[in-house]
């Protein structure tokens, strides 16, 4: 068998770790490019949102990069992806691909589809049931410490004090992560990891802004989707903080060890302004913009795809929000005919009105008056 | 007290239970007319842009009700059936409906979740009573008398007939019920000789029947609806074509249309046109469609008749 999944954030690289230790084949998809992205609005139907239309468009690179069993995630809930699994696997047949397709549940809707699936993968390898357990959760736990990696990475970019000091940084990191295997190799890995954090110089009395990044995953995670938003914001001296981690969807009962809130803590946060889960990521980024709003961030970006359903549910509250508030919230709506350079335009402009929310932040003689 | 009812989404389903909750209360509904031309122009401009066609037309009602109601009810539909799921938009439609406008009314939403078969979800209903000053003994009446209502609501089914060219229309009750939204559509197929079967004409036990050959599962109630009654309707030739409506912009039937025309043309069964609703729509461009649909279907048997007869001719 030689597998391969969507490449959505850290997903690949916590699914390729796990064919690893099971001796499975794994393809990994490859990059995204106009040409994916081309291929996959052709073979798609219309009303499709834009991440499934990449992701039949990577499937096709993916096959014919010689995979054979497609394994992907089936959604959460009540958005439309849910049903996307299906449609993607007529899709591909029709298009005269061969292959199998694995669509994972979340256990809490079926643990015997789960467990079936989880046989699925893992059949003609010597894994017994504890044992996938087991690797499945040190899986987990590196693909926490890869994107915490990720977390610190964007929250100091824009403070370095020399060009590529960050980049050498998470190089580093990352091949420090890429052979530990064992829990204490994780361990060890993540303190190593730590301190070589510590040591990339930093100017801190650098003016800067705080950004928060929210939006549908896909789009808020690929840099190749939102113009690399990090390291774009990071250039303009913007220091970023992300509302949502591929690691901490994957993970059980409700944790969420990246971002370092439970899910009813989550709720709570949400339930002024969103009182019940809509499916996909709507209520985690609501409650990540009151968070921000509540730190003092300067201004929050929104990416999702065109018609999500869950982030359109958001950005309707957003509205509400960004007024009550006090916080500048920009939604951009993402599919196969964005623009970079409107993108580019509406995004500078919010960094000015950032930037002049924090001067007058600092000035009371303004509050005041915004007060009167 | 004025209570506030948009004539909207889900109403064209639970409105009567609704309306009936309040008439127990003794508290008076007040429901907004029939969608006209403007309540489409002022729900899409206050609505988000990227709504769908029933969201716009929602917020257009949901407006209306800005100077009539004291208070406007946008229960939470959860849930219709066990192991369903609603459509998002109903999930968040009443934080929606509070992040519109800030000079609506209070807007109250009691949760509706079908799928609990002992019908917890009532327990926010009796407090929504409570809220609105009524007495336990009434609340509990009030509470009755809804469950009473959706019992009965789920049994009533207007009768199949079949007439000289049946064409079944699938979509959403609040697209396909809203002659307002859908510009007439039922209407004009009669006009143009149609005998009309609508997707709540097919009895649950034959949809739940169809459902269970799809490979995987359909978890939007409504929908698996849809695709079960167009799927009776392809498999027993109930109908000689099926007209899918849907609204641009709805999620769940962005993944059921291209369900329905690859399961159908893998049957090779009968024709199916789909009807994408929006603001934008005209009744031309819609009645063109109808009557070269209905032109076609009208054709169709008797060509196939002559092929076949210029086949016993050729052998």
């Amino acid at each position: 068998m030689r597998m391969s999944v969507p490449r959505v954030g850290s997903l690949h690289y916590m699914v390729q770790d796990f064919c690893r230790r099971a001796g499975i084949g794994f393809v990994e998809p490859p990059a995204y490019r106009q040409d994916t992205i081309e291929r996959g609005v052709a073979a798609s139907p219309e009303h499709f949102c834009f991440p499934m239309k990449v992701l039949i468009g990577s499937a096709m690179e993916s096959l014919e990069a010689g995979a054979d069993t497609l394994v992907t995630v089936a959604g959460y809930g009540a958005c439309r992806f849910n049903y996307f699994a299906e449609l993607e696997r007529r899709i591909l047949e029709r298009e005269g691909y061969e292959f199998q397709m694995i669509a994972f549940d979340s256990p809490r809707d079926s643990v015997p589809d789960f467990y079936r699936n989880l046989r699925a993968v893992t059949r003609g390898t010597s894994f017994h049931l504890p044992r996938v357990v087991k690797e499945l959760s040190l899986v987990l736990d590196k693909g926490h410490v890869f994107d915490e990696i990720t977390k610190k990475e964007i929250a100091i970019r824009a403070l370095e004090a020399e060009d590529g000091a960050v980049d050498r940084a998470v190089r580093d990191s990352r091949a420090l992560l890429a052979d530990a295997f064992s829990k204490e190799e994780i361990a060890g890995a993540r303190a190593a990891i730590a301190s070589r954090f510590e040591e990339v110089p930093l100017e801190l009395d650098r003016p800067h802004v705080s950004i928060g990044v929210t939006g549908e995953i896909m789009m808020a995670i690929e840099p190749y989707f939102n113009l690399d938003i990090e390291r774009w914001l990071a250039r303009k001296g913007a220091v970023v903080e992300r509302s949502i981690y591929m690691s901490d969807l994957m993970t059980p009962f409700g944790r969420n060890p990246v971002q370092g809130w439970t899910d009813e803590e989550m709720e709570r946060t949400a339930d002024p302004y969103l009182c019940h889960e809509v499916g996909g990521h709507g209520q985690i980024n609501v409650a990540a913009a009151v968070d921000y709003a509540r730190r003092g961030f300067d201004a929050i970006v929104h990416f999702f795809p065109f018609t999500c359903l869950p982030e359109v549910i958001a950005k309707t509250i957003f509205v509400r929000l960004s007024s009550e508030l006090k916080i500048p919230v920009l939604s951009l709506s993402i599919d196969e005919q964005t623009g970079r350079a409107g993108m580019q335009t509406r995004l500078e402009a919010l960094l000015d009105l950032a930037w002049t929310t924090k001067r007058k932040k600092g000035s009371d003689h303004f509050l005041h008056s915004a007060a009167r | 007290m004025k209570i506030g009812l948009p004539r909207a989404l889900l109403f064209h389903q639970y409105g009567d239970c609704w309306v009936s909750f309040l008439d127990a209360l003794g508290l008076e509904p007040v429901v907004t007319d029939a969608t006209t031309g403007d309540t489409v122009v002022t729900g899409t401009v206050y609505a988000d842009n990227e709504s769908c066609l029933p969201v716009k037309v929602f917020a257009g009602h949901l407006l209306d009700l800005k100077e009539t109601a004291d208070v406007i009810l946008v229960p939470r539909v959860i849930s219709q059936r066990p192991g369903m799921k609603a459509c998002p938009k109903y999930l968040g439609l009443p934080d929606m409906a509070r992040a519109l406008d800030p000079d609506l009314p209070p807007v109250v939403a009691p949760i509706m979740d079908l799928s609990d078969r002992r019908a917890r979800w009532v327990a926010d209903w009796h407090q929504l009573a409570l809220d609105l000053g009524k007495s336990r003994h009434a609340a509990g009446c009030a509470v009755d008398t809804l469950l009473g209502r959706l019992r009965e609501s789920e049994e009533r089914r207007a009768p199949a007939a079949r007439g000289s060219m049946p064409i079944g229309v699938a979509g959403h009750l609040y697209n396909v019920h809203d002659q307002g939204a859908s510009l007439g559509l039922l209407e004009r197929l009669g006009a143009m000789g149609a005998e009309v079967f609508t997707v709540e004409q097919v009895p649950g036990r034959q949809v739940r029947h169809q459902l269970k050959t799809l490979p995987r599962k359909i978890k939007w109630d409504f929908e698996s609806r849809i695709v079960g009654a167009v799927m009776h309707w392809s498999r027993t030739r109930s109908v000689e074509g099926v007209i899918y409506v849907s609204s641009f912009a709805c999620g769940p039937g962005s993944m059921i249309g291209p369900l329905l025309e690859d399961q159908l043309s893998r049957e090779r069964s009968v024709p199916l046109m789909t009807i994408i609703l929006d603001e934008h729509s005209s009744e031309g461009g819609l009645v063109t469609r109808l009557e070269a649909f209905t032109d076609m279907l009208r054709r169709a048997p008797a060509s196939r008749g002559r092929a076949a007869r210029r086949e016993v001719d050729g052998a």
